[in-house]
């Protein structure tokens, strides 16, 4: 038997409320959506005004920089400079519209975390960027918590 | 020209927090989804535990009943038994007949679909219920 992770339903809704929060008002109506290990969705949002296109691209997004275990930008990247092809990987819900991060912890894949809508792809990145760092901040703050003070030292908030 | 009311992120939220809350120790983790009236998701929720297959139910049961104006019980017994038609007749594989689907309506205008899974479908239809009914505070 092994044991694998996944982001969780809790997790999932503190990393969409921090993309929520980092968004401004000149960006457009966004579609935030976190998937698991295996690319399920677990929690997916639509602002007022964001259409079908970003609900699909968010969990195109997310669903593949869990999947594929590169954020999409990313994967964009290594693909071109392998001569490949999206069709390669013989998946259509795959995407490598940038804006879809991968969510790790202790370096395993862990989910995946899509946002469209911004109204440019760089900026969509970013926000997605946003989100994985505060469910990355999860993991530190539970890690405080867990850790024998007596054997390790707190060495991460200086 | 013409405006319509939509369904919002505001209220598929409130109905969110009203079906989390009657959860209760007997229910098995749940799957939400809150589509609006073409059956695209507002909103989309899968508890810790529950299988990947409980929210793609929920997706095709507020797709149907938002996009047929018909909770899913309704069109099951109405629309498919009574004239022992089979789901392939109407073409769409999105649609389904499982309980568990309820069309949101405003002013008697249908504005989306509200569903659940992970229990029997009885629950399901039940815990919907509660998401329908606090939209229905607001509006």
């Amino acid at each position: 038997m092994i044991q694998r992770r996944s982001i969780g339903l809790a997790d999932a809704q503190v990393a969409v409320a921090a993309v929520l929060e980092a968004a401004r008002p000149s960006d457009g109506a966004l579609a935030i959506a976190v998937v698991d290990d295996d690319g399920n969705m677990v929690y997916q949002v639509r602002q007022d005004g964001a259409g079908p296109v970003q609900v699909r691209a968010a969990e195109r997004k997310a669903y593949t920089a869990a999947y594929i275990g590169r954020d999409t930008s990313m994967w964009r990247l290594q693909i071109r400079h392998d001569g490949r092809t999206v069709a390669d990987w013989a998946n259509p819900q795959l995407t490598t519209l940038h804006g879809g991060w991968t969510l790790r912890r202790s370096s395993q894949v862990i989910g995946g975390l899509g946002v469209s809508g911004s109204g440019d792809e760089e900026r969509d990145e970013q926000l997605a960027l946003r989100g994985a760092e505060a469910a990355a901040q999860l993991a530190v703050a539970a890690w405080r918590t867990q850790r024998d003070p007596r054997r390790i030292r707190d060495r991460s908030s200086r | 020209m013409f405006q319509q009311l939509r369904l919002g992120l505001a209220e598929a939220e409130r109905a969110r927090d009203a079906i989390l809350a009657a959860l209760t120790t007997s229910d098995s983790p749940i799957a939400l989804a809150i589509a609006d009236e073409n059956g695209v998701p507002i909103l989309l929720l899968r508890q810790d535990g529950a299988p990947a297959r409980m929210l793609s139910r929920a997706r095709s049961k507020a797709y149907t009943s938002a996009t047929l104006s018909l909770d899913t019980v309704e069109f099951r017994d109405h629309h498919v038994k009574a004239t022992q038609r089979t789901l392939d007749d109407w073409g769409d594989p999105m649609l389904t007949t499982l309980q568990g689907g309820l069309a949101i309506r405003v002013n008697g205008r249908v504005v989306g679909g509200i569903a659940m899974s992970g229990n029997t479908t009885m629950r399901d239809e039940a815990l919907a219920r509660v998401g329908l009914e606090a939209l229905g505070r607001s509006t």
